[in-house]
């Protein structure tokens, strides 16, 4: 059976960069979550970790920068794509204004919370 | 349109790629909840540092061990099926049939599984090395 792909017009507009944002991002989450999760959850385990490995790791520039990169897109993949399924079933147009900007206040405040942590902590004097 | 006509609607239209989706979807949602309680309870270590220790402490429980292990699979599972959606969407739409697609999800769970299993057994030990600690 062959198959012919569809050609469609899509308007380039925020859903269309929306879309793609989800691609783009997924890939680079990819990367960065793996391994994340590979070091954090498997190898090093929560048994191990307390405010003095996170002081350890967050020691020099480069996990906080990691962190903050694997913050950034892994949320705003995450929030973009929460707003994407409550689309299905909300379909008024107030409705999905008030979903759009009751997701970006969300994703606007972690973002800054999680942000301010990463870059203004300073390790306890041991 | 209601949230019972699209449950409806998805179990009649069965098949691989639906449930694809539909995990997809739970996986995501899953996962992003995990990530803000997980963002929130990091953050302590700036903000409110005896706040961080009792969070790690939750986390250590088994009740938690256990749903850590299963965000494990959500995570392996929603980065290798969105590389899938990936790789079909931008690089080769052709790829977009109900064949391919069917045997391509079955791809993705069964590297799924063999990534996530040697996790679970590592992560499942370590569980019960610190039961009653």
């Amino acid at each position: 059976m062959t198959t012919q792909t569809r050609k469609v017009e899509v308007p380039q507009g925020w859903e269309a960069f929306a879309w793609k944002w989800m691609r783009y991002s997924g890939v680079l989450i990819f990367i960065l979550a793996w391994i994340h999760v590979l070091i954090q959850d498997i190898l090093v385990g929560v048994y191990n970790i307390d405010i003095n490995y996170v002081a350890g790791r967050w020691h020099g520039g480069f996990w906080r920068v990691y962190d903050f990169l694997l913050l950034f897109f892994a949320f705003s993949h995450g929030m973009n794509g929460t707003r994407q399924v409550l689309a299905d079933y909300i379909h008024g147009a107030g409705a999905r204004r008030a979903l759009n900007w009751i997701l970006l206040i969300i994703w606007a405040v972690v973002v800054v919370i999680g942000t301010v942590a990463i870059f203004g902590f300073t390790p306890p004097a041991a | 349109m209601s949230f019972k006509t699209a449950m409806e609607g998805y179990a009649k239209y069965e098949g691989l790629g639906n449930w694809a989706f539909i995990l997809h979807r739970l996986a995501g949602l899953g996962v992003i909840l995990f990530l803000i309680i997980h963002v929130l309870d990091t953050a302590a270590v700036y903000f409110k540092p005896s706040l961080y220790a009792d969070a790690v402490s939750l986390y250590r429980s088994p009740v938690f061990g256990i749903g850590e292990i299963i965000l494990v699979l959500c995570v392996i599972y929603h980065g290798l099926n969105g590389l899938r959606i990936i790789y079909f969407d931008m690089i080769n739409p052709n790829l977009w049939t109900i064949e391919i697609n069917r045997k391509s999800v079955i791809w993705t769970w069964i590297i799924t599984l063999v990534l996530w299993l040697p996790a679970a057994v590592v992560m499942g030990s370590h569980i019960i090395e610190h039961l009653g600690s």
